[in-house]
């Protein structure tokens, strides 16, 4: 990891202790400010760890409200996976860290049968005992993984291509969402390449305090990243919180990878399409004259945290009859596998009330968010139907509408 | 669809955000740029417009000490119809979001209304909660002064006998009274925007209500800490009010601040509404500026260089502490175009002794005209607003807020008119 982060850089104003979801929930978190730069002062002298550090979210509203550039969450992960080095890890957080493995174990049972073993009472009586919260939206396996979907697909042959890393929630939980992205790539003339070596990010593993196996992950995914850079094919992901690991925390926490393979620069694909429209590759005006439909789109904490804008509202923006309102309310408060967790999910319910009363009222036909995540708990707290902005971009062009 | 948009604002205090809501309130799209979230998340949410003079009397009305000020003076740069419609446009939108504020009168004339603070001081300002007349209280003989369990930073016997110490309020007879924590458990002390964070939520509101009730009878005013929900319009003052039997005031607070906080509520519900792009934790790393025009500004993030182009550009990335000014030994200057800052080379003349004092890094920024414009630099479709402008001192005359409205609001304006000319008119 890098050298230590330097705590001094806090002035201890409190903006992130305003804006910090889970502070704002609950005062048994101490709250950004104490629980990173300060406590950091008493990490460096060896100090016991505060048991409170286990309620930070990572979702980086510290990071993003602080106006001195303090990585609060950096050094809250990185003193997590210390904590956990020394005191052992919890066999419910392994779960939940790496959901990509167990997809892999499993792939040879039924996406029926594996969801009724998962989602029947009696198994989600002994998670909870286990520690994943019976009421939490646990997502359904879908019947095939979006690569398995995607080498059954025959696309066109483009002479452009891009390279598609699709992120564990795509590739297990919501193929279709995939394809729609592949769709929408295929409309710009771009034939979509997901090569099978693509593992988790890692992001799960490093907000768990699976240091290592975040680290395998990560050079596995940049070596192949590498190859691709090479041949000069762009690499996307539609999925914020995989790109927020490539291009902030990897070269962040493990910068040997980096320094050896290059940076894993993956650019977002809601940018990428949008640069598409710019350049005329992508022609919005052929899409079909329908109703106007109002669509309301919360932005994912991991989106914002990228300093790269909302490029996913402004594909939005630009679809014809299409009116997108920005929730603009905060965090939903899943933060990945932190809403799942029984002594959390209370906690998750309550961060994402402002953004579930939004979405209830709003008398939009559907909400829409580029986290996979985040659109499960939008689901589970306001009732409303949560999609990817692509998929309304694929929508719009084949005149299907959404009901409200 | 271009991406280039017509104005971006950098910097997401109060002084940006005016300005993104007056370019987008011209019909301008808006990018708004920040890195961090600005001021209001630690403000004490009222108004300072000026509260002292350059001699540092206390001001009770604060356009007769704008009328002294000197012509380097933002204030005066911009003369007082600028200043009152920036005003008029801030209270047009917080009262449309339910956040209703005034200059309090006195005898039928606004004046600045002495603000009590959590540690006992007073404090001159000129925009407070509608419900605060300028008198409540100097005028009330039996105060009582709430706070809660656990919660560190509201002292009520201290605020008592700190309050007692002014003349003004000699002979007031203060009673405190701490309410029972409504947290069962918790690992750390409580802070106002916990106690607020509650009463937002319906069981919250109910123990806020339960405890208050009644307990105003016997006074004629309370204070009490700025716990009544951190949401703009959320309707519990109005609530607590009832319940209490008494006016109150909230206390001006320390960070973090729970009033701030209702103010960039307000205001970023209004830019949302008006489609303005939020693009955070970007840190602007330059600017492309050809034959006196800025092209765009560069933005580094996540291991990403992009230029943001735009017709007009407002910056308002803060003073010296929100980074929009640099320091370096014997030399001072603007981030983003580097633009020079004249300073003494003697740093030992940059400060005073005296703590309280005026300092004269506390007005280091940029030297603008009336038109918000860089002086001596051709940087035409470019205007700066709130602490990255110099010639004002805000904390010795108190009047932050007030400069970061009044130019933020204008810089936006012109911004918007900038803008609208380069594109021919096609905004």
């Amino acid at each position: 990891m890098k050298t230590r982060i330097n705590p001094d850089k806090c002035i201890a104003c409190a903006t992130c202790v305003a804006y910090c979801p889970v502070s704002r929930a609950t005062p048994k978190f101490l709250g950004p400010r104490m629980i990173g730069p300060a406590y950091e002062r008493f990490r460096l002298l060896d100090l016991p760890e505060d048991e409170s550090l286990t309620y930070c979210a990572n979702c980086k509203n510290c990071d993003i409200t602080c106006p001195q550039g303090v990585p609060v969450s950096s050094i809250n992960m990185l003193a997590r996976a210390e904590y956990s080095k020394k005191h052992g890890y919890s066999l419910r957080d392994w779960v939940l860290a790496h959901g990509e493995l167990q997809a892999r174990l499993l792939r040879l049972i039924p996406a029926r049968l594996k969801n009724f073993g998962m989602q029947n009472p009696l198994t989600r009586y002994v998670l909870d005992k286990f520690g994943i919260d019976r009421r939490s939206p646990l997502p359904d396996f879908a019947p095939q993984t979006f690569r398995q979907m995607l080498k059954k697909t025959a696309q066109p042959d483009l002479p452009r291509k891009v390279v598609y890393f699709p992120g564990c929630f795509i590739d297990v939980y919501d193929p279709q969402t995939g394809m729609d992205m592949v769709w929408a790539f295929n409309h710009a003339g771009y034939q979509v390449i997901s090569p099978d070596s693509f593992e988790c990010c890692g992001l799960p593993m490093v907000a768990n305090g699976f240091w290592k196996d975040g680290e395998k992950r990560a050079r596995n995914n940049l070596k192949e990243l590498a190859r691709w850079r090479k041949e000069g094919i762009t690499a996307v992901t539609g999925c914020p919180s995989c790109a927020l690991m490539f291009r902030h925390d990897i070269p962040d926490f493990y910068p040997k990878i980096v320094d050896e393979f290059g940076m894993g620069l993956l650019d977002d694909a809601q940018d990428f399409l949008a640069g598409c429209v710019e350049r005329g590759e992508l022609k919005l005006d052929g899409a079909p004259d329908l109703p106007e439909m109002k669509v309301i789109y919360h932005a994912p904490c991991h989106l914002r945290a990228q300093g790269n804008g909302l490029p996913g509202l402004g594909l939005l923006r630009s679809l014809k009859g299409v009116k997108a309102e920005n929730a603009n309310a905060g965090c939903c408060g899943i933060s990945g596998s932190y809403g799942f967790k029984k002594e959390k999910y209370d906690i998750a319910q309550t961060i994402g009330t402002e953004l579930f009363e939004k979405v209830k009222t709003s008398g939009a036909a559907v909400a829409v968010s580029e986290c996979g995540t985040c659109r499960v708990q939008i689901e589970h707290g306001s009732g409303k139907k949560a999609v990817h902005p692509v998929t309304v971009l694929r929508q719009r062009f084949e005149g299907k509408t959404e009901n409200a | 669809m271009s991406r280039s948009t017509d104005v971006i604002v950098a910097g997401s205090g109060l002084a940006g955000l005016m300005a993104a809501y007056a370019a987008a309130q011209k019909g301008c799209r808006v990018k708004l740029i920040s890195e961090g979230m600005g001021c209001l998340a630690i403000s004490a949410g009222c108004i300072d417009l000026l509260g002292y003079d350059s001699m540092g009397r206390r001001l009770q009305d604060p356009w007769q000490g704008i009328s002294l000020l000197p012509e380097e003076h933002p204030y005066t740069l911009l003369g007082n119809e600028n200043i009152k419609t920036a005003l008029d446009a801030f209270t047009d939108c917080m009262a449309a979001r339910g956040l209703k504020m005034h200059a309090a009168p006195l005898d039928a004339r606004p004046v600045n209304t002495l603000m009590p603070t959590i540690a006992g001081t007073l404090k001159p300002t000129w925009l407070v909660p509608a419900d605060v007349a300028a008198d409540s209280l100097e005028k009330a003989r039996r105060i009582l002064i709430v706070s809660v369990k656990g919660f560190r930073d509201c002292r009520p016997a201290l605020i008592a006998s700190q309050l007692s110490r002014y003349p003004e309020l000699a002979g007031k007879d203060f009673d405190t009274i701490v309410l029972p924590s409504p947290f069962e458990e918790h690992g750390r002390s409580l802070n106002a925007l916990d106690l607020a964070n509650m009463a937002d939520r319906p069981h919250g509101r109910d123990w806020l209500v339960e405890k208050l009730k009644g307990l105003g009878q016997k006074y004629d005013l309370a204070l009490i800490p700025p716990i009544l929900g951190a949401r703009a319009g959320s309707g519990i003052h109005k609530i607590a009010a009832e319940a209490l039997g008494c006016p109150f005031i909230e206390l001006l607070s320390v960070p973090p601040g729970v009033a701030g906080l209702r103010i960039r509520d307000a205001l970023a519900d209004a830019l949302a509404s008006l489609n303005v792009e939020f693009y955070e934790n970007a840190s602007i790393t330059g600017a492309e500026v050809k034959s006196g025009q800025c092209a765009g500004v560069k933005i580094f993030s996540a291991g990403r260089e992009t230029l943001q182009t735009a017709g007009a550009f407002v910056i308002a990335t803060g003073g010296i502490l929100g980074g929009g000014v640099l320091l370096e030994q014997g030399k001072a200057s603007e981030a983003v175009f580097g633009l020079n800052i004249p300073v003494p080379a003697n740093v030992d003349e940059w400060s005073e002794p005296e703590v309280f004092g005026r300092h004269l890094v506390s007005s280091l920024g940029v030297a603008v005209g009336a038109d918000m414009r860089a002086r001596d630099v051709s940087l035409a479709n470019v205007f700066f607003a709130g602490r990255t402008i110099g010639g004002y001192d805000q904390s010795a005359e108190k009047s932050g807020h007030g400069v970061a409205i009044a130019t933020g609001w204008r810089a936006g304006a012109l911004a918007a008119e900038s803008a609208q000319k380069a594109s021919g008119g096609n905004i």
